[in-house]
């Protein structure tokens, strides 16, 4: 979908967006040490944001001269609601990973997430959201050891009690 | 003998040879689900093995690199939809073939084929990395320079439709690698005065975002496609298919291995030019190329997991990754405290002899696990994207945040995932970005070793590159693949040349 020949809505303003961002960049890499020495540690930077500087403003002249692709819309083809919502979604789950926790913060973005995308019933989302996050828990948390906030769900205490339970003592 | 035993060490080890075959077996996967590709699975595995013993790690990898080649193919000619880069040649004479009911023989001849091709690759892997490795020794940092250089070009142009598109995006990838104190004077670059920056962007982060979160937010696109089902006949492919395309499939391999082992080129373009080569030498095709022909799916099959011996050549001899996913893989060797280079062969040959045992353990369990389990397979790839999405998203998360048990790498990997997002959309490419950021400290040190050692002089480097034969081969290699990008090429030179053969 995005090897067509013509343009898709934004392009001209991500292109020209690209253009101001590798300005700004060239501006900064001088201010590094300016242009004082070939070895100066701003040199190899200059020369990535020159270079990105040339070739953004050549890609926002070729996006210029590309005709739109008429039947596109940039809000259905570009960036329909759904993405949108993900961007949204994982940046809140992103956001509230340490206060609230792996284990919460995951059920609650996994079972959204299920059941926005996979179009089925609340209780098909969230028995299919559990058991995701048992299996992702068991090899992540338990067989490799990474450690991830525990935030409210004392997980710790409750593997302990699991393991004394199941210890005997 | 020594080689030896650290050929055999994986294949000697139970745990390191369960790990060989569980990686073959999720690459394979991985690779064939479409969605999931086996950048995005080494991106996100190297955050969670990376407490782990080097071997264990690899072993995991190197699995999902291979099977993950060999992957691709299998939606490719089941569903149309190739599950890798590489497999978009395999598609089409696989999926004709499968539409006539011979889906079956198809995954099977493709199987044998990606096997022999593997065994091609690593074969001239372990012959040639020792020679160029001797003779990488006595390369300048200015060949260093311009084999990244080189890199970063033939990646730009040949990633995207656009030069321009593929040069930003290698550009961008440079500076990211840049962030961060200064390793010679620890002056600050780019960190805007907050400390967090001072260790400068992760790249894991940046890899799981671009790999991971984007390709995940992209695939949202495609939630309600309907996949069609095809019936799968025999699999093991007859013996005298197997000898009469042996020929070409060794042929095949070898394009696969030399355009591997160019830096910026990887298994996707050797899959087409191998694709391309066989149409040109198959005089007379059974089935005319594109509607079925068993030579259009056993070349660019052979040719790709060819290409993964070759693009091992300038990764472990070099230091210098062939594409997108020898960038992420090189990444990982890094984080081991591995230093891929010439001294890699001198200082651990241990390492090199380990790798070439494994790749080719792992090329036997493709055999093994490309023959069976085809009806299992066909169910699982079928697996909804709804699913699927928000299952990479999760993990994805957990991948960056795992890396330093930090939210700033959560941060950076949204913030590449958005930007990824875009770039795709708008067909910028994505691989020179991340090739930039791996090259970028080798860019940046060798420039400067190399213009220190002309004491700044500009006109002493040029004199200096012209007078040393390589340097000059290197740097006329950049001209030429920036001159075959202009109209002067494209639309006059080129047409009168090639019409003309």
């Amino acid at each position: 979908m995005s090897r067509l020949p013509s343009r898709y809505p934004g392009e001209r303003l991500f292109s020209f967006l690209l253009v101001i961002f590798s300005i700004f960049l060239l501006w900064r890499s001088y201010l590094i040490s300016g242009f004082s020495e070939l070895s100066s540690p701003g040199a190899v930077p200059i020369g990535a944001s020159a270079m990105m500087v040339l070739a953004s403003c050549i890609a926002f002249t070729q996006s210029l001269k590309t005709p739109l692709n008429q039947e596109a819309r940039f809000f259905y083809h570009c960036f329909p609601p759904v993405v949108g919502f993900v961007m949204a979604l994982v940046l809140v789950y992103a956001v509230v990973l340490e206060q609230l926790g792996f284990i919460a913060t995951s059920i609650i973005f996994l079972w959204v997430a299920l059941k926005v995308l996979s179009q089925r019933s609340a209780l098909w989302s969230l028995g299919l959201a559990l058991l995701s996050l048992v299996l992702i828990y068991v090899v992540f948390r338990l067989i490799f050891q990474i450690v991830l906030p525990e935030g409210i769900i004392p997980e710790r205490a409750i593997l302990a009690a699991i393991s004394r339970f199941f210890g005997g003592e | 003998m020594e080689a030896l035993n650290y050929f055999a060490l994986s294949w000697l080890s139970p745990e390191l040879l369960a790990l060989t075959a569980l990686g073959t077996f999720l690459g394979i996967y991985v690779g064939a689900i479409p969605g999931l590709s086996v950048t995005m699975a080494v991106s996100i595995l190297i955050s969670f093995t990376f407490s782990w013993d080097v071997n264990h790690a690899l072993c995991l990898m190197v699995g999902i690199f291979m099977g993950g080649v060999y992957g691709g193919s299998r939606t490719a000619i089941l569903l149309n939809i190739p599950g890798a880069p590489s497999a978009i040649a395999t598609a089409l004479d696989g999926y004709p073939l499968a539409k006539k009911g011979l889906a079956g023989e198809a995954i099977g001849l493709s199987t044998v084929m990606s096997v022999i091709g593997g065994f091609v690759g690593i074969f001239v892997l372990a012959i040639a990395a020792p020679t160029i490795s001797e003779f990488a020794i006595t390369f300048q940092p200015r060949d260093y320079l311009l084999l990244a250089v080189l890199g970063l070009t033939l990646v730009g142009s040949l990633s995207s439709g656009s030069l321009a598109k593929g040069l930003f995006a290698g550009a961008l990838g440079v500076l990211v690698g840049t962030v961060g104190l200064d390793p010679l004077t620890a002056e600050e670059r780019f960190t805007f005065g907050i400390i967090e920056l001072w260790d400068g962007i992760n790249v894991i982060a940046a890899m799981i975002g671009l790999f991971g979160v984007s390709e995940a937010l992209h695939q949202l696109h495609h939630l309600d496609k309907a996949i069609i089902k095809q019936k799968i006949s025999r699999i093991i492919p007859p013996w005298a298919d197997v000898r009469r395309f042996l020929p070409l499939s060794i042929q095949s391999s070898f394009i696969g291995v030399i355009i591997g082992a160019l830096p910026g080129t990887g298994g996707d373009i050797a899959a087409l030019m191998a694709y391309d080569q066989a149409k040109r030498s198959t005089k007379k095709p059974e089935v005319p190329f594109g509607q079925g022909a068993k030579e259009g799916l056993i070349a660019p099959e052979a040719a790709n997991n060819a290409a993964v011996g070759g693009a091992y050549i300038p990764m472990l001899t070099l230091g210098i990754p062939g594409d997108a996913v020898t960038a992420v893989f090189i990444g990982a060797l890094f984080i081991h405290g591995l230093n891929p280079g010439p001294l890699l062969l001198i200082e651990q040959p241990h390492m090199f002899w380990f790798t070439v045992g494994n790749l080719t353990l792992a090329n036997i369990f493709v055999l093994i696990f490309g023959l069976t389990g085809i009806r299992i397979f066909s169910k699982l790839v079928e697996c909804p994207k709804g699913v699927l999405i928000p299952l990479i998203l999760l993990l994805s998360v957990v991948g960056a945040y795992a890396i330093n048990n930090s939210v700033v790498d959560v941060w950076w990997m949204l913030a590449f995932g958005v930007l990824g997002y875009f770039m795709r959309l708008y067909n910028y490419p994505i691989g020179p970005v991340i090739l930039g950021v791996i090259l970028s400290k080798l860019m940046d040190e060798n420039w400067r070793r190399a213009i220190l050692s002309e004491r700044g002089d500009m006109g002493q480097f040029f004199a200096n590159l012209f007078s040393s034969p390589l340097s000059s081969v290197l740097f006329a290699a950049i001209v030429f693949a920036l001159f075959t990008q202009t109209p002067l090429w494209t639309r006059w030179l080129k047409p009168k040349l090639f019409t003309k053969a």
